[in-house]
């Protein structure tokens, strides 16, 4: 099995250059960050050119993670899902071939994850829970569908700048439970 | 969370909205400025992308289609692919591809130009690479001037279809540094970056045997060939 500590390991040999550590993490991860992309671009060919982009970015970035602090699966998953998400805002029309893809929905996170990320998973959501419902969802919304202020509006039928404002003040009562 | 605690609320807001990627160009790219010049702000939205990652445990791992691997490999690797690179001054950068940055690559540019320069004052290195039977034996000397190692292949040459991949390690590294493929010629001139060049002293070239366009793992592959110690003159 594949650990966070083996992730780093591979992160710092491609940051000299190293093309099979690539290789590895490519088999350690693709899958990972490819459900991020299919999840936000719900379109397999645009979701294979954005996990093309993020690996690219590794490769040309992996050199100066260790300095950037992130746990390596969150500087991985961070890093895709913002190219994927340029990805969706550069395009004009949703595609919309979702049902191409098998099961994207919840499910629960593998063994591997649940013991990384336990704690965390559990606090975000714990701070959602916090929230009131239609917000919380909101914010899952910009997270996991790359959702714009238009977008979440439009979605929740209210005007944007009150999307804006509902969101900001989420932000800072998620802010104030995560800090707790 | 602690390291954001003296943040006002607005950058609060402002680094979860770009981290959620809901602010517009315009903030994005600005706030990106504010991000290389504030430590502060970055490890703010470190938090954030900390704290928002594990939505995505939500999100199931889908096997990407086999042939995307290979289309990656391709779109990074080509260029150091020796069929397609251009020979530089009979230097081949492959061996070199990823390990340096683009930086550092220009600089290789740079000292390879006409040595216009004044020679800089500084100690000149000398060293004999040598296999155990003689087999191979290459003397390179630094040229400061030119920030290159002038070597002579007095003995020897690659395997066919092989190539001979130059290495420093500086002493007490752990791990040697490609200076690139050595050209076929007899007589080769390979540019020193300009951070390496102080561990030329005290330290150890090595050559070993590695595929066309150089290792492919930016450390060596195949056989050490020769080794020999840098001398300072």
């Amino acid at each position: 099995m594949t650990t966070i500590a083996d992730i780093e390991e591979m992160i710092a040999r491609i940051g000299i250059g190293d093309r099979k550590a690539f290789a590895s993490l490519y088999d350690a991860t693709s899958a990972k960050l490819f459900g991020v992309c299919l999840r936000i671009l719900n379109n397999r060919a645009e979701a294979e050119d954005a996990l093309q982009e993020a690996f690219v970015r590794i490769w040309q970035k992996a050199d100066s993670y260790a300095a950037n602090g992130y746990s390596p699966m969150t500087w991985l998953i961070t890093l895709t899902r913002n190219l994927a998400i340029d990805k969706l805002r550069a395009r004009k029309a949703p595609a919309d071939d979702i049902d191409d893809i098998p099961d994207l929905s919840a499910s629960g996170p593998t063994p591997e994850e649940a013991a990384v990320a336990a704690s965390e998973a559990a606090r975000i959501k714990a701070c959602l829970d916090e929230l009131e419902a239609d917000r919380a969802h909101a914010v899952r919304g910009a997270y996991l569908e790359g959702e714009s202020y238009q977008e979440l509006a439009d979605h929740h039928g209210v005007p944007l700048n009150t999307m804006r404002t509902w969101l900001r003040r989420s932000l800072l009562k998620l802010k104030e439970c995560l800090s707790r | 969370m602690s390291q954001a605690d003296d943040h006002d609320e607005d950058d609060i807001a402002l680094a979860g909205e770009y981290a959620l990627h809901l602010l517009d160009a315009d903030a994005r790219l600005a706030f990106e400025r504010r991000l290389a010049a504030e430590p502060g702000l970055r490890a703010l939205l470190r938090d954030w992308d900390e704290g928002f990652v594990a939505l995505a445990d939500d999100v199931k791992p889908v096997a990407p289609p086999r042939k995307l691997k290979k289309r990656i490999e391709r779109a990074l690797f080509r260029a150091s692919d020796p069929r397609s690179a251009a020979p530089r001054r009979g230097f081949s950068l492959g061996g070199l591809f990823g390990a340096l940055t683009a930086a550092v690559l220009m600089l290789m540019l740079v000292v390879a130009l006409p040595e216009t320069r004044l020679t800089p004052p500084g100690p000149t290195y000398t060293a004999e690479l040598a296999a155990d039977d003689q087999s191979l034996i290459v003397r390179a000397r630094f040229d400061r001037a030119a920030n290159a190692l002038r070597l002579d292949r007095v003995a020897g040459d690659a395997l066919p279809g092989r190539v001979l991949e130059l290495w420093l390690i500086a002493e007490g590294a752990s791990a040697p540094v490609s200076l690139g493929v050595l050209p076929a010629d007899q007589r080769a001139t390979v540019a020193v970056p300009d951070d390496l060049i102080a561990a030329l002293a005290g330290g150890t070239l090595a050559i070993s045997d590695e595929p066309p366009g150089g290792s492919p793992t930016g450390q060596p592959t195949g056989a050490v060939l020769a080794v020999g110690a840098v001398t300072t003159l």
